[in-house]
């Protein structure tokens, strides 16, 4: 980077867009300076656009600040960037400084939005609403508030939600997740389509890694995400027992040919068959779907799911020849396919290389429940089988045999219960169904005799892995059983199904098909693979995530665009599920989890019938209104097919810029004291103690609720008080100043809320009425005038009746100084302004002082306002003390023309 | 009909105006009108997502009118010209249409009342508007000059300033020495700055530059002119008359101490100061607390006089503001000078605002006792056998009766506007109830006046501190400058207009004007009126008065008016 010609160069930089920023920013610009503002908010406004009216003239605090707003957007010599951060700010030994900043991303092409905010009422997301001090409730895509400048839509995201962001598939369960929320479930399925196929599969077999990720896991267990998915998509099935479309009109011309029909190679069908490829996929067996159709025992995954599931990628033009095994893949080119996909997937057959293997009733796991899904399942009736393994296909050949017959089905494996491959409900379930789960034992020999099976003789398996956790078991060959059996079936393992390809491509020493592991690219130019045949046994997400990549990347192949550079998974990073969870506790609900309803395991074993049962609409929303909103936007994309400017862009990333200014102006503003650090007042935890910001929004034009109403019952509130000096003039919190307008702006609220509820008792509790500016003290004896009473006394705590009343203990120094209690049914804590200490750590080389208090120190506050210990960085406002608005603007003017004089001086030395 | 083509935008004022008015149904009457062609209610007329809406209906629909019905046109003309503007419409092709002031807010308990008159005065605005044609604003030149009256701390600091910014100031002070007030006063709060110090610091700025003209025991007696080419004039002590040409006027005037009647809480005893005179004991005798030779054991001082009066009719209702920020100032001077000194502070209620409050809490660690009278029952100064008694109720005591014998009193007196009248004449200033110049807004133009490039600062807007009074001085200086600098500025060009052949010169729109902006000039055979853009400022006074109807005003034209009344009556009955 060439730091010397940075893209832009201004006079001044104006941090914060509120009332001072905004003043100071058009002064300059109609002196003829060129001013960049930077607002790190949707919209430039400041804390004075919220408010109701404004002491002491009551004016509209929007009248006043709209214009304002507008005129910095429209300035000639003004640039407003909002949604923009400062990062840094350095001196340059030539004068002037360098600085950087970013635009954050709004995932709205602000060019493109209208405001017309039918993303809006498309969101699916609600969180508080930061701009009604979290009164009422936004939606995650949302324009700040109605007078926002620029009027432009912005989603909130925190990042990606942990179940988003762990589903190897890409799939977005927290999308489809708000969308059942909102009722929305045949957008819900939409959604998922959009990001994976086979969605009846995986709302059936998936092994829900979302589920692990899920932050309500750390509360009440986690949203039951593949409940959910099984209830929109039985639900969607039902009512589309067809696919809803046909092929895309748009074709691309070119083929392409996948191997295999497992998830993988399905899911990049479907990628490609919708970007309007030809495909065709090859099947060597009689029916496609891979091990969703032939692994899979059907009690798990019913074969008319996957057959609909197969209609939708079918329904896009993609070919499926089945009995077709290919073995060439230049003969594949040659025939015209300009890209191939490898998705051959695994084979049973490892062996467990001991004496007796080849005995009649050995079955290999793999074969026998193709057997089983072929229709030819062996009888199993009254006999004993012994099932060896400790993964998925172990305890689905167990589970199996049992709905077989059995008489008993026990399960060996080296592995302990801790270690088992196979997920824990699994084990449990199948535990349930009678299945013996033994653990550390490994095979010696299998017994038989007349070539026949009579059991196992085991051995004591002392440890599975080795220190770096590789697979190499030890045994104590001293301790030693034998188990009786008819039956023996190996599950020990899968191999990939790359034999027939072996000279073709390069492969792993482990048979697998080396790639690239970004692109998924062979060796072999044009050919890609992936899924378990690239990345050995993994779930059915893992390889549906493969089979998605391997598209994207065919794509760009077949487009000629370089493979490199290019980016498949532009996620953003992970939302912590343990601090979203840690903010639940505090804030949200207790919701139990719902239980997907099974049958009893007696029940469950007669049959292959699926014994899992879908949620009611009822329990699916039940269960979608537990969801944490972790990530904020939930991807659900209903605000991009609702935007009609195509304005959406959930891809939008930070951009950084660099920009030389000479000179500087904080107008960063104050902190709002957070009433919670005043835990005897309740805030937070009694609905009806408010604080100031919050009555001012009740009080305003664009309120959020049409009346006053107070929080707990919508009832019109009859006695309220205000409580002065909540976080001011008090050592407990930290703060020993006076924050300069609560006093003001709680008159102003009490004469409002007598307007609104004339006949209300309104009492302000007080240490001193510093009604001290320019009609200050006319509007003090204009509020008492209307009967508002003034207590002076400090209020110690305030208590909450049964029904939500408050008692406020004070002391009561005019009547005599003893403690005393008033009842009020609404408190609004009048709480006060802190400095905000941000603009300190603009600096990296220091030299920005700030004063005792931690406001940016004013070198000279009697002849110099606005003048820093930084020569050329000003500061306005609130920044360096709390300010009232007349007091803000002037300062501001002042601060202003103190800049001018500098610009002046700094370009008549240039 | 006119066949114009205007647009009406109905503004809701965010609920001001539609929780009165029933803004769907005056756009829908305004929609029925003739030339309306557009029409819309907006949440926030003034927004700027608003201001491009209607951008975009004058420009995809042409239009060539647009009424916007909201607020007092004091508020947003400027704002709505602006954005017709930016549209390529002549923004004197715009019309506000005040429902809110005149209308909701006035008529809150009458809804259909309210809206009929909303639709009425938006009928009327439209009628205006169908008259109405462009007019180009007139340029002048502004002179890189200003005249600052008062040379005390506030003045001094705006001449630097403007200097600072390549204004050359003519710098007026009444006195035989500039300084003002601060150049008396010792220590001040908060930062232990000597006000004569501060004082002298600006002093020799001033000296420095060659662009600041000091002019001692001078005052300001005249002004006439225009914005941007005043015309003022100076009479010094000797009666010389000095005339200058400035661009604009800087009026930092300042406030007088009120000064307390005889007997005013003692005062006219023996050992009973006010806050300034103790302040400049304080500055004279940095030493040791000495009143008159006598050491000064115990102080009492007596809070808010001259201030917060609540007597009827009382002119000094307000709260000054700095003085108890300054008098617990004084109270850590003074504890700092002698701890054993027993300070009593009697007040209502201490302003110790923002960081002031540090200052309060120093004195009260300092042992300051504070007592709080109400203002029911004030405190009594009276004087027994040589010494002086002072009785107050205390409230903080559940409103027992304290007596202190104190060795000096201080009445802690607040700030009076400056006796000025004179100036105030020859400005034409605005005068608030409360005595001190008016601004035009508190916050939309805290530092300007009605008087365009006529700029009120410091203490004569209200009572200041220090620093406040030097901000909002160069709160001046900034408005000052970006109306300078420039070196032009556009004038409204809603002025008259002389219909020659109609007029007879008769003289009595001269007599009626009170800006001397009609001339008289030859026109062919006969002598005319013709009126002086630059120095009319629109007022209309001299369109009645022509007898022969010659004289119409731009913008406001006798048809234009004719034609609002008609809309006006047209549904009365």
């Amino acid at each position: 980077m060439n730091a010397a010609s940075p893209a832009t160069r201004y006079d001044v930089l104006v941090l914060g867009a509120g009332v001072g920023g905004m003043e100071s920013a058009l002064t300059l610009g109609d002196m003829g300076y060129q001013v960049l503002v930077v607002e790190k908010e949707p919209s430039v406004g400041g804390r004075m656009i919220l408010l109701s009216k404004v002491f002491p003239t009551l004016d509209c605090a929007s009248c006043i600040s709209t214009p304002k707003m507008a005129a910095v957007n429209n300035h000639p010599h003004v640039r407003a960037l909002v949604s923009s951060e400062v990062n840094d700010i350095t001196p340059r030994p030539e004068g002037g400084f360098l600085v950087h900043l970013t635009r954050k991303p709004t995932f709205v092409d602000a060019a493109k939005c209208t405001g017309c905010a039918l993303c809006e009422s498309a969101c699916t997301v609600a969180v508080p609403d930061e701009f009604n001090y979290d009164l009422t409730a936004r939606r995650a895509a949302h324009i700040a508030f109605p007078q926002a400048v620029p009027k432009k839509a912005v989603i909130t995201r925190r990042g990606s939600s942990p179940c988003s962001f762990t589903c190897p598939a890409g799939v977005k369960p927290h999308g489809y997740v708000s969308l059942v929320r909102s009722g929305q479930y045949d957008e819900a399925f939409r959604q998922h389509l959009d990001d994976a196929p086979l969605v009846g599969v995986l709302s059936r077999a998936c092994y829900a890694p979302c589920e692990e990720a899920c932050s309500r896991k750390e509360l009440e267990g986690p949203v039951s995400i593949r409940g959910i998915k099984r209830f929109m998509s039985d639900r969607y099935y039902a009512a589309h027992p067809v696919p809803e479309y046909g092929p895309p009109s748009e074709r691309k011309g070119a083929r392409v040919a996948i191997v295999g029909s497992g998830p993988s190679g399905l899911a990049a069908a479907f990628v490609l068959g919708r970007a309007g490829y030809d495909v065709t996929v090859f099947e060597a067996e009689q029916e496609a779907g891979g091990i969703l159709r032939w692994g899979i025992p059907s009690y798990r995954l019913p074969k008319d799911v996957v057959a609909r599931d197969l209609a939708n990628i079918t329904a896009l033009g993609v070919k499926i020849e089945t009995g077709h095994r290919v073995t060439s893949l230049a003969e594949l080119q040659g025939a015209g396919f300009g890209a191939v996909y490898l998705a051959t997937g695994d084979r049973g057959g490892r062996k467990l290389s001991v004496p007796g293997e080849d005995l009649a009733g050995v079955y290999d796991a793999v074969d026998y429940l193709h057997e089983l899904n072929a229709d030819r399942p062996p009888d199993f009736s009254g006999k004993t089988v012994i099932v060896i393994g400790g993964g998925n296909v172990a305890i689905d050949s167990a589970r199996s045999a049992r709905r077989l017959g059995a008489r008993s089905v026990e399960l060996f494996c080296l592995e302990s219960r801790a270690e088992m491959p196979a997920h824990p409900w699994e084990i449990q379930e199948a535990e349930e169904e009678g299945v013996v789960v033994t653990n550390s034992w490994g095979v010696g020999q299998v017994l038989g005799y007349d070539r026949k099976v009579l059991g196992v003789e085991l051995v004591r398996c002392t440890s599975v892995f080795d220190a770096e956790h590789r697979f190499r078991p030890t045994f104590d060959s001293s301790v030693r059983q034998s188990v009786h059996g008819e039956v023996v079936i190996t599950a020990i393992g899968l191999a990939p199904n790359t034999g027939a390809f072996a000279s073709q491509v390069e492969l792993q020493r482990n048979g697998t098909v080396k790639v690239d592991p970004e692109t998924l690219a062979t060796s072999v130019p044009g050919v890609f693979a992936g899924g378990d045949a690239v990345t050995g046994p993994a779930m059915i997400v893992t390889a549906i995530g493969q089979g998605k990549r391997a598209a994207f990347y065919i794509e760009r192949f077949l487009r000629g665009e370089p493979l490199e550079g290019a980016k498949f998974d532009d996620r953003l990073p992970e939302v912590d599920a343990s601090t979203v969870a840690a903010e639940a506790r505090r804030d949200a609900v207790p919701r139990p989890p719902v239980p997907i309803p099974r049958r009893p395991a007696l029940e469950r074993v007669t049959s292959f019938e699926p014994y899992e049962a879908v949620l009611s609409e009822t329990e699916a929303r039940t269960s979608a209104n537990r969801c944490l909103d972790c990530g904020v936007c939930s991807e659900c994309r209903e605000c991009v097919r609702a935007c009609p400017a195509n304005a959406i862009d959930l891809d939008m990333r930070a951009r950084t810029e660099t920009v030389v200014v000479q000179s500087v102006a904080l107008a960063t503003g104050f902190t709002p004291f957070d009433a919670r650090q005043k835990p005897a007042f309740g805030f937070g935890r009694f609905a009806n103690v408010i604080n100031g910001p919050q009555m001012d929004r009740i009080l305003a034009p664009t309120r959020p609720f049409n009346a006053v109403v107070r929080p707990s019952d919508g009832k019109a509130p009859s006695n309220v008080a205000f409580v002065l000096c909540t976080g001011s003039r008090d050592e407990q919190v930290g703060n020993r100043l006076c924050s300069r307008v609560c006093c003001m702006y709680s008159m102003k609220q009490a004469q409002l809320l007598l307007g609104s509820l004339p006949l209300a008792d309104v009492t302000i509790y007080y240490i001193d009425l510093r009604a001290f500016g320019k009609g200050y003290e006319e509007f003090l004896q204009q509020t008492k005038g209307m009967g508002v009473i003034f207590r002076k006394g400090k209020v110690s705590r305030v208590e909450e009746t049964d029904d939500h009343d408050l008692l406020v203990h004070y002391e009561d120094i005019e009547g005599g100084g003893g403690s005393t209690v008033a009842r009020h049914d609404l408190v609004v804590l009048s709480t006060g302004l802190l400095p905000n200490p941000g603009a300190l750590a603009l600096f990296p080389k220091g030299g920005l002082e700030k004063d005792a208090y931690s406001y940016v120190r004013e070198v000279n506050e009697e002849l110099e306002p606005g003048k820093t210990t930084l020569e050329g960085v000003f500061v306005i406002g609130s920044a360096t003390a709390v300010r009232d608005i007349p007091d803000t603007i002037v300062h501001s003017e002042a601060a202003s023309a103190q800049i001018a004089a500098y610009l002046k001086r700094e370009g008549a030395k240039a | 009909m006119t066949g114009r083509k205007i647009g009406v935008v109905v503004c809701e004022c965010g609920g001001n105006i539609s929780d009165y008015v029933d803004t769907e149904k005056v756009r829908a009457a305004i929609a029925q009108e003739g030339d309306v062609v557009s029409s819309h209610v907006q949440m926030f007329a003034c927004s700027d997502a608003a201001q491009q809406d209607a951008i975009r209906e004058i420009r995809e629909k042409k239009l060539d009118g647009i009424v916007v019905c909201s607020c007092s046109p004091k508020l947003h003309t400027a704002t709505f010209r602006a954005m017709a503007e930016r549209a390529g419409l002549n923004p004197y092709e715009y019309t506000q249409v005040n429902i809110r002031e005149q209308d909701s807010w006035a008529h809150t308990h009458d809804r259909e009342g309210a809206t009929e008159k909303a639709i009425e005065l938006a009928r009327a605005g439209v009628a205006k508007t169908a008259l109405s044609e462009p007019l180009v604003r007139r340029r002048v030149e502004t002179l890189p000059q200003a005249v600052v009256v008062g040379a005390g701390i506030a003045g001094l600091r705006a001449a630097v300033a403007l200097s600072d910014l390549g204004v050359s100031v003519h710098l007026v002070e009444k006195a035989t020495a500039p300084g003002g007030q601060v150049a008396r006063w010792g220590s001040l709060f908060p930062n232990d700055k000597v006000g004569r110090g501060l004082v002298d610091e600006l002093l020799n700025e001033v000296r420095r530059r060659e662009n600041i003209q000091l002019y001692l025991s001078t005052e300001l007696v005249e002004k006439s002119g225009r914005l941007g080419a005043f015309d003022v004039t100076l009479r010094t002590a000797t009666g010389a008359v000095i005339p200058l040409k400035v661009g604009a006027i800087v009026v930092a005037t300042g406030f007088d101490p009120y000064a307390p009647s005889t007997g005013e809480f003692g005062y006219g005893l023996d050992g009973v100061v006010t806050l300034p005179e103790f302040k400049e004991l304080l500055a004279a005798h940095p030493a040791r607390l000495t009143y008159r030779g006598r050491d000064v054991r115990t102080v009492a001082y007596v809070y808010c006089v001259g201030s917060r009066e609540t007597a009827p009719g009382s002119p000094r209702t307000y709260c000054s503001r700095y003085c108890c920020s300054a008098t617990s100032h004084i109270a850590t001077v003074v504890n700092g000078l002698d701890p054993s000194v027993h300070q009593f502070h009697l007040f209502r209620d201490i302003r110790t605002y923002g960081k002031y409050e540090a200052l309060y809490e120093k004195a009260l660690r300092g042992g300051s006792v504070y007592l709080r009278y109400s203002e029911e029952s004030p405190p009594t100064v009276t004087e027994e056998n040589g010494g002086l008694v002072v009785k107050v109720r205390d409230q903080l005591l559940a409103g027992e009766e304290v007596e202190i014998r104190p060795d000096l009193v201080v009445l802690v007196t607040g700030m009076v506007p400056r006796a000025n009248d004179p100036l105030v004449h020859a400005l034409k200033l605005p005068v608030g109830q409360d005595g001190f110049f008016r601004e035009v807004h508190v916050k939309l133009r805290p530092v300007e006046t009605v008087l365009d490039g006529v700029f009120i600062v410091g203490a004569s807007q209200g009572p200041k501190n220090v620093a406040e009074s030097v901000a909002s001085s160069l709160a001046g200086v900034a408005k000052t400058g970006a109306l300078l600098l420039k070196g032009y500025v556009d004038l409204d060009p809603l002025v008259a207009r002389v219909e020659p052949n109609l007029c007879a010169w008769c003289d009595e729109c001269t007599k009626a004007c009170p800006y001397g902006a009609i001339d008289r000039v030859r026109q062919g055979e006969t002598e005319v009126a013709e009126v002086n853009g630059v120095l009319c400022k629109g007022e209309g006074a001299c369109v009645p008065a022509c007898p022969k109807e010659a004289i119409s005003l731009l913008g406001y034209s006798n048809a234009q008016i004719s034609s609002m009344i008609d809309a006006l009556v047209k549904e009365a009955t």
